[in-house]
């Protein structure tokens, strides 16, 4: 049938050029969806034809209009039910009826109405009772002649229409048009090929942007092939897996032989699942849990021992394992029983606990282990080791801190920094095996065991960017999920994490070796400053002002040295011959000697200050010492800074970390740049302060994170700007500093 | 790990230094301590409390720290500040000295009436403290915190602190039936007996914790003074009339227990921490402690102990090369104060601070936090071994592997479930399956280890009902079962099951992929049923009759197969037939 329209079809194209479905199909007298088939099974034939999708709104009557159409407006029904001598209104709608049976009263109201206000009926109560008459003597009905144009096309009104929206296509001959048309095979068969006939057919192009039909076929489970990866990566480091097909363990395996004491909070019924049946264990190597019971209760083997009284009611108490820690020690006793040879293990395997149950945690979960057991192992090992372990997981940045775990000892637990968070994270938990726990088993005194441990639910959250365990583990898991689960591989980075592009990485290693550098000199530097502190140098200053710029912050500092300290200080005040003026008394007294006796050798710090007129840059000079002068107003403060902080030991300038007192430094150079510049109107620094006070923190002090900290920024400043300032918070900045 | 809450301004007063929080992050880090989380009053109530309770609260800055729950020193603000001060080099570690007391020593007498339920007490006095409204608070926080974590609960160890000059001594500790204890308990008005106490505090949120401790027992734990005023009732409450103030002057401090060491290690770390506040700094006056055999013996103990410590075992063991006075710094940054002695070793002072430092080890491990875990030169083990798999394991992932490639999917349960999942919902008796019990489930889906694969796919099944037919899941993994041949009784069974759920039972592909199984493990088809495997038609209330048969294999049942029960299906909350094998993995090993 599609073939034959379809021959039709093209002949038609080929006569005139274009086709239009709709034409085609008033053109034949067929259904329009019918070409529209023919139009789309020629589509499918490659370029044979081109078309293009219209879409024409078409009016259309609606049944009321139908009727109108055929018997005229209400009104004109009305009219022309009425006879010339009148009539009632029920014998005019029952005359109305006659030709249109489905005339109702509603339309024969509007009838009414509508002629009655076109004047063409009215109303005649001269004989009683009231009677419709014909006004006029002839009408013409518009409205039945525009609903008649309608419906051979004449498009004029838009009321009492119903809209269609029609759906055609344009068409035009394609690139490789013709007037025949041969079936297109779906695919190839058996048939053809046996008959030879694949040769002459042409067959249908495949729509390669469809998705191809899902492969019914088996799954492993998500979880499981993370663990295949680590099992994967222990194999590969020559480690031997550890047969932990045992829940059900002891107290005495899970605890006690791990030196984890009694009354440790693990071991409360909150904790771990104890066991009413079977209840107890028995079988424990008697004169090893002597050996264990010693230990606890006594020490020995170079241990205090927990001294409590142990019992082996509390050993013998059944469990479901909390760790596979309580494999790795029978696997260790029994490698102690067997004369000992150097051994790698590992295993992955569930664990139970009694824990409060939320979207990351479960009652079960598995975890993995690995456990190093050779002559000498040291801490450093174990950090390599980890290293490389991690390492296969695509984790290259590790850091590790100090942790607690009764059976390891040293105790680390690893971090390793999350790109994706941008921050570090808690990976796992690692040590070397306690003495306490090696020792009773019957290992050499030489051999250390290094462990750690992690979680393979976690990685496995993280990989796969799961926020609710319950989504991979356990019965109420979404088995499709399973299904879509992509290849574990830990050392590629797609999907959920994020990978930094290299050159930020190997920014930030350069970054860190720099900061581990400027590390070791910050603690050399600590180091020298302390050597320093243990001999209170005595000292002895001269310092040059000119009485026109007198260095107030030296002085005010000199002022705070001078009271900090219950030392013997003495003060002497000179002019000098070059001074046109001689000073006030205000000048020469500025300052007064704490010491009693004026002998100078016993005094800590001797001052000598000459007024001399050398303009705004003072000088200090330290006796018997051959450095230079240290000139201006703040290089004679930074000096005065270290000697307050050697003195007193507090953090006032270079006693804070190198940042600090590096913002220190700035804010005396600002200071210093606006003197040089020759314009000490100091407009910008005193802004700045006032700026830095009235940030939003409410900070206290000008150097630090919020509320700062008072520092030698501080004094300088307010001593030399104080008067510059007016804000309120700089007023209550002023008087902080003043009460230093 | 315990946490404890700090006022960060305190800290940093204390410290004598101010710290960004990732400055002071860093620090916590290195220490081995963690910066849990900043917090506030105000946000601590506007979190738990919402915004209008929140109102007035204060928002100074509080700092939320985790402490190792083996540090039982730096659990208050006077034991971190020490700790880290001495850490960061800024001060040294304090020397702690007992003093004879001026006149009587106090002197606490032990009755043998308390054996039974509380036996040992120890106790100490602090003379001449002077609290303020800070310290008072950090000395009540401290012995909470050790009440909750060294004390477990109070049950290992209860304090009580008491204004010495509000008694007179000597003190009494002795258990009496509950009736014959009658005394004003802290914070309230008037007297109570000790029964009556018992149900004044059943309600307190936080004292009813405590009450199982003593409750049951015929008598109960008291001390008084030989006025017969009451100062405790370890380990609920004290009384009253001798509670300490921020006036008091002289801490008379008592800790009862039921494990002496740790009452000696609790009244160690209380004095140590809190003599600081006395007149004359870091002293504690002696208390004798007579026992009911008549002995007396001086307490608090506060014992230094000095151990030798050889530091090429130190470098060994951390894997560094240190010189002997550097790791001596090292250790005396730890609060272990050392010093170099003959041949190569350290004479290290463990302080009664240090109740942790049990073994060399600890040392080493505070050479290496000292020296920073990060310094360390990573090496690698020359370890040299060669690997091999868990045999089960190995097979079992060989089985896992041609079961997904067969078309069934791996589904992963837990070990745990209620006793109906393996029993009743399998139509089965609870009696007749050799099961391993918990004791202390939490829920019902923790009564028991299962036995059976077969009602975690089932469930699997029922989450799932959603996604097309056929649903085709499998497990391997292992059951528990009762065994009386091994030490703990019970041992694991390795299982494998699979589960056909369609419009149809689908058993012939059940058993269609059982001879897959067999074929791949090379194992024939022999019906005599002793030198291959074979099926035999057996009853079993879980499938359906006539539907079901055992794997037999060299003549023993290995497995079994079948159309599901009706009633199993549905108890399951499912509609359709389903088939099952579940087979014992181990045999073919």
């Amino acid at each position: 049938m599609a073939i034959a329209h379809g021959e039709k079809l093209l002949k038609y194209l080929e006569e005139n050029g274009k086709a239009n479905s709709l034409k085609l199909s008033e053109l034949w007298n067929e259904d329009h969806q019918k070409i529209v088939g023919t139009v789309k099974s020629l589509l499918c034939l490659g370029d044979v034809i081109e078309a293009e999708l219209h879409s024409t709104v078409k009016w259309d009557l609606t049944e009321e209009g139908k009727q109108v159409a055929a018997h005229g407006s209400h009104e004109a029904q009305i009219y022309n039910a009425i006879p010339p001598s009148g009539s009632t209104q029920p014998e005019i709608m029952a005359q109305a009826s006659i030709p249109n049976a489905s005339f109702t009263k509603d339309m024969a109201k509007v009838g009414f109405s509508k002629a009655m206000s076109l004047g063409w009926i009215a109303v005649d109560k001269s004989s009683g009772a009231p009677k419709f008459i014909q006004k006029v003597s002839s009408i013409q009905d518009v409205v039945q002649e525009h609903l008649k144009d309608l419906a051979t096309g004449k498009n004029t009104l838009t009321n009492e229409l119903r809209t269609e929206v029609v759906k055609s296509y344009e068409m035009k001959p394609g690139s490789s048009f013709s007037t025949s048309v041969t079936k297109q095979e779906t695919d190839l068969t058996p048939e053809m090929i046996a008959s030879g006939s694949w040769k002459t057919k042409e067959f249908k192009a495949y729509n390669l942007n469809a998705l191809g039909t899902p492969v019914p076929r088996g799954h492993l489970h998500p979880l499981m092939k993370v663990r295949a990866e680590f099992r994967q990566i222990f194999l590969e480091m020559g480690f031997t897996e550890m047969p932990t097909n045992n829940y059900v363990e002891s107290s005495f395996w899970n605890f006690d032989a791990l030196f984890q004491p009694q009354q440790h909070p693990a071991r409360d019924a909150h904790d771990t699942f104890f066991l009413a049946d079977p209840a107890t264990a028995s079988d424990i190597p008697t004169d090893y849990m002597e050996r264990v019971k010693n230990v606890h209760s006594h020490g020995g083997y170079g241990s205090q021992g927990y001294g409590y009284d142990w019992k082996v009611e509390e050993a013998q108490k059944n469990l479901l394992r909390t760790h596979t820690t309580a494999v790795s020690a029978r696997m260790l006793y029994a490698l102690a029983q067997g004369g000992f040879k150097p051994a790698k293990y590992f295993s992955i395997d569930r664990v139970f606990r009694n824990e409060t149950l939320d979207a990351t945690h479960l009652a079960e979960f598995h975890q993995i282990e690995g456990v190093i057991a050779d002559y000498g192992l040291t801490l450093g090992n174990l950090i390599g080791v980890l290293y490389e372990f991690f390492r296969k997981l695509g984790i290259e940045k590790l850091r590790f801190k100090p942790a607690y775990n009764p059976y390891t000892e040293p105790s680390m637990e690893i971090f390793s920094y999350h790109p994706g968070l941008k921050k570090w994270v808690e990976i796992g938990n690692s040590g070397i095996f306690r003495p306490e726990m090696l020792l009773p088993m019957g290992l050499p005194e030489d051999v250390s065991v290094l462990a750690w441990g992690l979680s393979l639910e976690r990685p496995t959250m993280i990989k796969y960017g799961y926020d609710n365990i319950r989504d991979l583990v356990g019965p109420k898991v979404n088995m499709q999920m399973v299904a879509d689960n992509p290849l574990c591989r830990l050392d590629k980075h797609r999907g959920t994490e994020i990978k930094e592009p290299e050159y930020l990485q190997e920014l930030d290693i350069r970054m860190d070796s720099i900061m581990t550098r400027l590390r070791g000199i910050e603690n050399e530097v600590n180091k020298l400053k302390k050597q320093g502190k243990g001999s209170q140098e005595k000292l002895t200053l001269v310092i040059e002002a000119d009485p026109n710029y007198p260095p107030l912050s030296v002085q005010t500092l000199i002022r705070i040295l001078m009271a900090s300290r219950n030392v013997p200080v003495s003060v002497t005040i000179h002019q000098h011959s070059s001074l046109k003026k001689a000073c006030s008394t205000d000048l020469m007294q500025w300052a007064k000697s704490t010491t009693s006796n004026l002998n100078r050798i016993d005094n800590l710090f001797n001052l000598t200050w000459i007024w001399k007129s050398i303009g705004p840059r003072p000088a200090a000079k330290v006796v018997n010492h051959c450095n230079g002068d240290i000139c201006g107003e703040a290089a004679v403060a930074r000096l005065l800074a270290r000697l307050l902080e050697s003195w007193t030991d507090c953090a006032f300038y270079e006693n804070y970390d190198l940042n600090t007192t590096a913002e220190i430094d700035d804010w005396l150079d600002m200071w210093e740049s606006c003197i040089q510049s020759g314009d000490p109107t100091f407009v910008v620094l005193a802004n700045r302060i006032n700026n830095r006070l009235n940030s939003s923190d409410g900070r206290k002090w000008l150097i630090g994170s919020f509320p700062g900290t008072k520092s030698l920024a501080d004094v300088f400043l307010s001593t030399l700007l104080g008067h510059k300032l007016n804000s309120d918070r700089a007023k209550e900045w002023l008087s902080r500093c003043n009460s230093f | 790990m315990p946490t404890i809450s700090i006022n960060r301004d305190l800290l940093f007063n204390a410290l004598g230094k101010s710290y960004s929080e990732e400055e002071f992050d860093e620090l916590c880090f290195k220490f081995g301590i963690e910066l849990d989380e900043v917090t506030s009053d105000k946000l601590i109530i506007l979190k738990e409390q919402g915004t209008e309770r929140s109102v007035g609260a204060s928002e100074e800055i509080i700092y939320k720290i985790d402490i190792p729950a083996n540090r039982y020193d730096l659990l208050c603000l006077e034991g971190l500040v020490q700790g880290l001060q001495v850490f960061l080099g800024e001060t040294e570690f304090p020397p702690f000295k007992l003093i004879p007391s001026q006149k009587v020593p106090q002197r606490l007498i032990v009755k043998s009436s308390t054996s039974s339920i509380r036996p040992y007490a120890v106790a100490a006095v602090l003379r001449n403290i002077c609290f303020d409204q800070h310290t008072f608070n950090s000395f009540i926080d401290l012995q909470d915190k050790l009440h909750q974590n060294l004390c477990r609960k109070r049950s290992l160890v209860a304090i009580g602190t008491h204004d010495l000059d509000t008694v007179q001594g000597p003190f009494y500790y002795e258990a009496l039936p509950p009736d014959s204890i009658k005394f004003q308990p802290l914070n309230q008005t008037k007297e109570f007996t000790a029964s009556k106490l018992m149900d004044l505090y059943a309600t307190d949120s936080h004292l009813r914790h405590y009450l199982p401790i003593i409750k049951d027992s015929p008598v109960y734990p008291v001390i008084k003074d030989s006025n017969g005023v009451v100062l405790s009732m370890p380990p609920i409450i004290n009384g009253e009339h001798s509670k300490i103030t921020l006036n008091t002057k002289n801490v008379f401090i008592e800790c009862t227990a039921t494990d002496l060491t740790k009452a000696s290690i609790v009244l160690d770390t209380l004095v140590c921490m809190f003599s600081r506040y006395c007149q004359d700094q870091f002293t504690v006056e002696i208390c004798e402690i007579e026992t009911p055999q008549g002995g007396i013996k001086n307490y608090p103990i506060l014992k230094t102990r000095q151990e030798k410590i050889d530091v090429n075992k130190i470098n060994k063991m951390v894997g560094i090369n240190e010189e002997a006075d550097k790791v001596a710094d090292l250790l005396t940054r730890m609060c272990l104060t050392a010093t170099v002695a003959e041949n190569g070793c350290l004479l290290v002072t463990i302080p009664p601070t240090r109740h942790d430092i049990i073994h060399a080890c600890d040392v080493y491990e505070d050479v290496a936090i000292a020296f920073g875990y990060n310094n360390i030169e990573k090496t690698l083990p020359s370890t040299n071994t060669i690997a091999s798999q868990f045999p089960l394991n190995k097979l079992t992932d060989q089985l896992r592997e041609q079961l997904a490639q067969a078309g069934f999917t791996e589904a992963l349960t837990f070990s745990l479930c209620s006793k109906e999942d393996i029993s009743d919902k399998l139509r089965k008796p609870l009696s007749s399956i050799p099961a391993v019990h918990v004791s202390n489930p939490k829920t019902l889906e923790f009564q028991v280890a299962r036995s059976t694969l077969l009602p975690g796919l089932l469930k699997t099944i029922a989450a799932n009902r959603k996604l097309p037919l056929p649903l085709k899941f499998f497990e391997v993994s292992d059951v528990v079962l009762k065994d009386n041949q091994r030490d703990v009784g019970a041992r694991n069974c390795r299982k494998l099951c699979i589960v056909y759920y369609n419009k149809s039972p689908g058993f012939e592909l059940v058993h269609g992929l059982l001879d897959r199984l067999m074929q791949l493990l090379e194992i024939p088809l022999d019906p005599t049923g002793t030198t291959g495997y074979s099926l035999k038609s057996c009853d079993d209330a879980t499938f359906f009759p006539g539907r079901c048969a055992h794997v037999v294999f060299e003549g023993v049942t290995v497995g079994v197969l079948g159309v599901l029960h009706p009633e199993v299906v549905t108890s399951f909350d499912l509609n359709l037939p389903c088939s099952a094998l579940e087979l014992n993995v181990e045999p073919f090993l």
